[in-house]
């Protein structure tokens, strides 16, 4: 067959690429093969460790509440140090562009819904924002965006108690719009400083400016400007200093639900990441079919458009994600794993697949495949489905990542485990 | 999909054909809504509405405009011309919503329902769109045409009347096509009846850069292919862009027989524009019930695509050496549907001689037609600007890539010579280039 | 005035008679223990029947349905969409109830015409291959919520009291008379605004009409007399899109899943018919959601991968008079039946109405009122059939103004459906204007207008805008509804409403958890609870949160990190300061 690689990584979010780059590392030539964009495009971008764990929590310290997790959740099958290992190999790829590396303690990040939560690694542009810093802040938001509410959004953190006195208000911005402008329009038009409105500003050339001048007035002796994510897309960083140069305060961008662009901007991260490490990367045709021989995956296909085109690999890594990145199906009477039709345990009756209460503990947020010791799925029967397939991130059962926020932390964990065990077998 | 077990019932077995009801009407892309789940990604991937707010993003003019839609709305809202047809919210979304179709769609509809048929817009829409009619007339007189297309005084003209913008020159017609230099030279070398391919050289590479064309023929009669050139019209590609179904629609009949009669004859498709590759494999499925066009779409292949999959092309090109300038790649969005984005770059990895770079994942901008509209051509160049500036930013000192418009537009941000993979891979195979 | 009249029950019927009332001069006031339409009428599939469905088992309620199906489409215009409908026979089903269906419709004055198989999945694509023949009758769809919302609305010009979320506690008899009832408000009397605390009101009136439909038996007992009403639950599974633009009815006698109506966005699958115990407390089981989409989807396949966003279950208030003994409930008259407690149980001062259904909820009213009327000796006509209800006067065409909203097709095309003739009022003067529901195509303005008429409560937003109704179930706007109620209401009030919505969503959304929907599910849950901690946020914690024990960036070195210019110039200034309240900071230049 004529594309063949050591290791083939079928699934492009962070535990993919996690364990491609781990893979490639110990000198095994790596192929990605992922359906579409990643799912990180809509993610936040914030990078968490572990925040709870059943009714305790925020955990200060993450690591010291691992022991308590089940005896099935992933942090207790690859172990503490495999998790410093997936976030060191984070901390390589991002470099100064996130933060949180300096420290095992947990940050409070807050919110565009004036919420707060902890966090492992958050990007550089939410450092100034932190919720443990006790400088005194503004949040901006803008009319039109209906997903931000700056004053409501104080009004919450105050009632969290936050260690600083917090205030917001909502600005025009300084270029016009249509209401249904999207995010990217936002940020594309600070990121290259386009010409204000005059109506909306007329003394200067620029949006940045512009905005600046809109925010000072409200400032009132705040020591720090939130915005939502918008500030700026590729020149995220340049926008930010541009602005902070103007208020003399620091400015940072809060968490938000997607549209988010940080999530965008650790994608780009890692795909470079991808490239300097020489990863071959295929995107965009779904793995709908596999061959295998005496109980080990020879090839893998991927349909496009009606036509399989088939990847020869030694060893596989499955970083297909769970029921938001499809890695995960289900029909009125089963849950399955589609690709390589693994193993996924479920109670029977579909009505307890979820709890009565939205936020109660949901049995379908830990649904996923059962792996050995070696992160290999195991059939019904505790057999491993195949020899030389591993699991990673959130195909992997026995973790709440929404409750717990540890869903990144389990994806560089155990992607990097899946990568480096299947390339040392190279 | 994650349906896919649920037990069907006898009444599913003879599973409704909506084609046979919709034939020659627009689809009901309604259930196509289904699978959204709001995510976004097309939105944030989305070139046009991050320059233009009068684009309110694929998610709006696809699964929620469709969702929202009832039988006797017939009205599209206009914003549906903002959309460039890049096709990459095809590639962002996690759920496979047919956005691109939902988009082809709606403009066909709105072409045909909303659109002033003499409108000085509709006119030039038409004439882009069935470029290979132009091309084919000026093609007779090549060196004419290509004074006659960049003479000044013609162009303001042109801009004026017809709203093509000045700022580009059009492309260069060769002094002789591909198709006559494929007839002159007596037709296929290598006779195979093992290994046959079925060559859609796209209008392009026939009446502009027939050195693509040939290099392709080097490549695989190197590789002991026997090549048929079927006859063949447009694959549709600025048509589908420009809601201009029904031309698009006759173009197909021809290309769908000519090249089902190809595979019959135990051909597989290829083509060496990315454009007319997705065409034949997705569009023309997606919008048209022709006979076999479903056979036609699962033989197709893009050229270099074709031989990674059947050939030791990994091992050819370790082997082979070129002696060429450092390059920067660009993947043309229609290239990233399919799957193709990072073959040139890594399997040029291994060869000697040459540096390809990829300049990332932007969109070039031209998208065919939309940056040769005189309204759209500055939010053409805004949206290149990032792909020029990685270029430049770049060690490489020309460009390369599949898609001949977003050619046009590399030369015209840089002014870089650009080359098609092709025709690095016939240096690299048989030591000889075009020139 | 001519009297005071206490109407218990916020349903079709009850707002009905209100208005009814109202409009004879009555001094009305309207009862409803949760929101408007919260018992059954807000659990129904939307059909408005043309009564074909009746024609051959129940031909005087066939002909009461023609007649008001016709009045509706002329007061109720921006709640009614005439999708039509069709009969489908598909092979195997029986000839002669076809014929015997058509002559039905014949006899009742209902238009029908036979169409062939071809000519039925030429108007509805996604019919079965094997479909036969249908008739094609003008059934419809309306919009209950919105009606219910119009005829309140109606009654309130015509000054009446409308109290939601006011439960009756007692009935007051008096020297063996009905004189009043007394009530609980949840959150005093009003609009209903979260946190507020709640007070108990006597309401005297002269008469007291009890229309709680299925709830009629327990109003009746608090003053002392037996109501028998059967409630019947039946299922409802909502489609995520609409598979058919006409009311799809298969025809064959009585039967489970034989119903799919087009309804707004959606598709709505019913349904079943089974006799329950207690109104509130029954059974909700998967396999009922089953059976929709297995049997409908022998008329329509696509049904069988299609998404289905949540389900409902309704109880229909059927009622027998004592003594027929009807076993099935699918046999129960569909008529309605007024029970005047003076005649039947010596109680002046009350009657009971039960039985009957949405689509002649009109003509139910009017029966009543002129019941009322006959008590107070009144003479007054009924006008409820001529006059337009709220939102449906004649405005010329809409299409008209649609260009000066600002607005997208087809947004503007759903939004002023539902607006009505309050469209250029809602839509014309707001700007911006972002839409915030986007499955629905629902703008800031229209959400505005709605907290106006209903305070906090997000779910009375929700149903007179459809806002949250869509595929994501809330998941992208349920923040933004909230935040459109700050800073008239408070950050807590605001996280109460928000919470309410948030989980009566998920409740439904629960019968569709496979599939797509499964998804969808979780990448809502990832929203809120992974993003945005709305799970465990220390905003609803009891316990005081030590910020200081987490990382406030500078803990331990950034070495080797480029920290942004304004914190290293603020580090060379010799440290952060303390927060002081004022903000009187080096910041402030």
């Amino acid at each position: 067959m004529a594309i063949r690689e050591d290791v083939l990584v079928v699934g492009g979010g962070l535990a993919g690429m996690s364990a491609a780059l781990s893979a490639a590392e110990t000198g095994a030539t790596v192929r990605l093969l992922s359906h579409k964009k990643s799912t990180l495009r809509h993610a936040s971008g914030l990078v968490d460790c572990l925040g709870y764990s059943g009714d305790d929590g925020p955990f200060a310290d993450p690591y010291a509440a691992m022991d308590d997790l089940p005896d099935d959740h992933p942090y207790r099958i690859v172990g503490e140090s495999a998790v410093r290992e997936g976030f060191d190999r984070f901390d390589s790829v991002v470099g100064d562009s996130y933060r949180g590396g300096h420290t095992d303690v947990n940050a409070l990040i807050p919110t565009q819904a004036g919420t707060i939560k902890p966090t492992a690694r958050y990007p550089a542009s939410m450092a100034a924002g932190l919720a443990s810093d006790t400088r005194s802040t503004l949040l901006v938001g803008f009319e039109g965006l209906s997903d931000f509410d700056a004053p409501l959004a104080a009004d919450r953190l105050a009632a969290a108690g936050v260690p600083f006195d917090v205030r917001g208000v909502t600005l025009r911005f300084p270029k016009k719009f249509r209401a249904d402008a999207k995010l990217t329009r936002y940020a594309r038009a600070l990121d290259r400083d386009e010409e204000p409105d005059k109506d909306r500003a007329p003394r200067f050339d620029g949006v940045r400016r512009a905005l600046a001048e809109l925010v000072r007035p409200k400032l009132d002796g705040a020591e720090r400007v939130g915005f939502p994510s918008l500030i700026g897309d590729d020149r995220n960083d340049e926008v930010r200093d541009d602005l902070e140069e103007r208020l003399g305060v620091p400015a940072f961008e809060l968490a938000a639900s997607p549209p988010s662009l940080p999530g965008v901007r650790l994608e780009s991260r890692f795909l470079a990441a991808l490239d300097e490490a020489g990863v071959r990367r295929t995107t965009g045709n779904p793995v709908v079919d596999y061959e295998s021989a005496d109980g080990a995956i020879t090839t893998v296909y991927t349909d496009n458009n009606g036509q399989r085109v088939p990847y020869g690999a030694d060893q596989v890594v499955l970083a297909t994600g769970g029921l938001v990145g499809k890695g995960i199906g289900s029909s009125r009477e089963s849950v399955r794993e589609p690709v390589f039709d693994c193993h996924i345990p479920h109670p029977e009756d579909r009505y307890d697949w979820s709890a009565t209460d939205a936020f109660g503990d949901q049995p379908f947020a830990r649904f996923g495949v059962v792996p050995d010791d070696d992160l290999r799925p195991l059939d019904a029967a505790g057999e491993t489905e195949f020899s030389n397939l591993r699991a990673a991130g959130s195909v992997l059962g026995g973790a709440d990542f929404a409750a717990q926020k540890c869903g990144s932390g389990v994806s560089l964990a155990t992607g990097h485990v899946a990568g480096e065990r299947a390339g040392a077998l190279i | 999909m994650s349906d896919a077990d649920t037990t069907p019932t006898d009444a599913s077995d003879e599973s409704f054909e909506p084609v046979d009801v919709f034939s020659g009407e627009p689809m009901d892309l309604r259930p196509g809504a289904d699978d959204c789940y709001k995510c976004t990604t097309c939105d944030t991937s989305c070139p046009v509405a991050e320059v233009d707010d009068d684009f309110p993003g694929p998610k709006f003019q696809g699964p929620e405009q469709w969702r929202l839609k009832r039988k006797g709305d017939d009205d599209i809202d206009p914003s549906i011309n903002a959309c460039s047809n890049c096709m990459r919210c095809d590639n962002a979304c996690p759920s496979s919503v047919p956005l691109s179709q939902m988009h082809n769609e709606a403009r066909g509809a709105f072409v045909e329902r909303q659109m002033e048929k003499l409108s000085t817009e509709y006119i030039r829409n038409r004439i882009l769109a069935n470029y290979h009619t132009s091309a084919w007339f000026a093609s007779k007189l090549p060196r004419v045409a290509n004074f006659a297309m960049n003479f000044g005084p013609a162009r303001w003209a042109m801009e004026k009347t017809l709203g093509v913008t000045a700022e580009r020159e059009f492309p260069a017609f060769a002094g002789q096509t591909f198709r006559e230099w494929w007839a002159e030279r007596g037709g296929a070398h290598v006779e195979n009846p093992d290994k046959r391919v079925a060559y859609f050289h796209g209008c392009y590479s026939n009446y502009n850069t027939p050195e693509v064309a040939k290099a392709l023929v080097h490549v695989y009669e190197h590789f002991g292919y026997e090549i048929l050139v079927p006859p063949q019209k447009c694959s549709g590609t600025p048509m589908f862009a420009n809601g201009m179904l029904t031309d698009a629609r006759r173009h197909a009949r021809t290309n769908v027989e000519e090249l089902a009669a190809a595979i019959d004859d135990g051909a597989d498709v290829i083509a060496s524009c990315t454009s007319c590759s997705m065409a034949l494999r997705q569009e023309y499925p997606e919008l048209f019930d022709i006979t076999d066009i479903e056979t036609v779409a699962q033989n197709t292949y893009e050229g270099l695509e074709y031989l990674r999959i059947n050939e030791d092309l990994r091992g050819a090109v370790e082997e082979g050496e070129v002696d060429m300038p450092d390059m920067a790649y660009h993947a043309p969005c229609h290239a990233r549907n399919q799957g193709l984005d990072r073959q040139a770059v890594e399997l040029f990895r291994d060869l000697d001689g040459v540096d390809v770079e990829d300049v990332g994942p932007s969109c070039s901008g031209i998208s065919g037609t939309y940056g040769w509209k005189e309204e759209k051509y500055d939010k053409s160049m805004e949206i290149g600007e990032e792909m020029f500036e990685h270029m430049e930013a770049g060690a490489g000192e020309e460009g390369m890539t599949e898609c001949p418009t977003c050619a046009m537009q590399m030369e015209h941000g840089t002014g870089y010579e650009i080359t098609h993979p092709l025709e690095v891979l016939r240096e690299a195979l048989t030591g000889t280039s075009a020139s | 005035m001519d009297g005071t009249v206490a109407v218990i029950g916020g349903g079709s019927t009850g707002t009905g008679i209100a208005r009814d009332l109202a409009m004879r001069g009555f001094d009305v006031t309207l009862v409803e223990k949760g929101n408007l339409t919260h018992g059954t009428t807000g659990r129904m599939h939307g059909l408005l029947h043309s009564g074909g469905r009746y024609a051959v088992s129940d031909r005087s309620s066939a002909r009461e349905c023609i007649e008001e199906n016709r009045v509706l489409r002329e007061i109720a215009t921006h709640c009614v969409e005439m999708t039509g409908g069709l009969f489908v026979q598909k092979e195997g089903d029986a000839d002669e109830y076809f014929e015997e269906k058509l002559e039905g419709c014949r006899e009742c004055d209902i238009p029908a015409e036979v169409v062939s198989g071809e000519e039925a999945r030429a108007i509805e694509p996604y019919l079965a291959k094997d479909v036969k023949r249908a008739i094609r009758v003008p059934d419809g769809a309306i919009d209950p919520f919105r009606l219910c919302v119009a005829n309140a609305a109606s009654a309130i010009e015509h000054g009446a009291r409308v109290e939601t979320h006011a439960k009756v506690t007692d009935v007051l008899v008096e020297d063996g008379a009905v004189v009043g009832i007394e009530v609980e408000h949840e959150s005093g009397p009003g609009k209903r605004v979260h946190r507020k605390p709640g007070t108990v009101e006597e309401i005297r009136a002269d008469y007291v009409v009890n229309a709680t439909g299925a709830w009629a038996g327990r109003v009746g007992a608090m003053a002392g007399v037996d109501v028998e009403v059967r409630p019947s639950k039946g299922v409802m599974v909502v489609m995520n899109t609409r598979q058919v633009d006409t009311v799809v009815n298969r025809c064959r006698p009585k039967g489970d899943a034989d119903i799919i109506v087009p309804h707004e966005t959606a598709a709505i699958l019913g349904t079943t018919d089974e006799e329950v115990e207690d109104p509130e407390d029954y059974p909700e089981e998967g396999w009922e959601v089953d059976l929709m989409i297995d049997t409908l989807s022998e008329l329509v396949p696509i049904l069988q991968e299609a998404r289905t966003i949540r389900s409902f279950w309704g109880v229909r208030p059927l009622y027998e008079p004592p003594g027929t003994g009807t076993t099935d409930p699918t046999d129960i008259t569909r008529d309605f039946f007024l029970l005047d407690h003076d005649e039947r149980d010596d109680l002046p001062g009350m009657t009971s109405i039960v039985g009957g259904k949405f689509t002649t909820y009109r003509l139910m009213a009017e029966k009543i009122s002129d019941h009322v009327c006959e008590q107070f000796g009144v003479e007054a006509e009924c006008r409820t059939a001529d006059e337009p209800l709220p939102g449906s006067e004649d405005i010329g065409n809409l299409d008209e103004y649609m260009d000066e909203f600002g607005l997208r097709s087809p947004i503007a095309k759903r939004s002023t459906k539902r607006l009505g003739s309050f469209s250029p009022q809602v839509l014309g003067g707001s700007d911006p204007n972002p839409v915030v529901c986007t499955c629905e195509a629902v703008t800031s303005a229209e959400i505005d207008k709605a907290i106006d008429e209903s305070g906090t409560d997000l779910n009375a937003v929700r149903l007179r805008t459809r806002a949250s109704m869509g595929n994501c179930q809330g998941a992208f706007c349920c923040q933004g509804m909230a935040s459109q109620l700050h800073p008239t209401y408070d950050e807590p009030t605001v996280r109460d409403a928000y919470d309410e919505l948030y989980q009566e969503r998920w409740k439904g959304e629960r019968h569709g958890l496979w599939g797509e929907q499964l998804s969808q599910a979780a990448l809502k849950y990832a929203l809120h609870a992974t993003t945005l901690n709305r799970d465990r946020d220390p905003a609803a914690r009891e316990s005081d949160l030590d910020f200081a024990a987490f990382d406030d960036g500078r803990t331990a070195t950034n070495a080797g990190t480029d920290v942004s210019r304004s914190e290293r110039e603020t580090a060379a200034d010799g440290g952060r300061r303390p927060t002081s309240p004022n903000g009187d900071s080096d910041g402030d230049s």
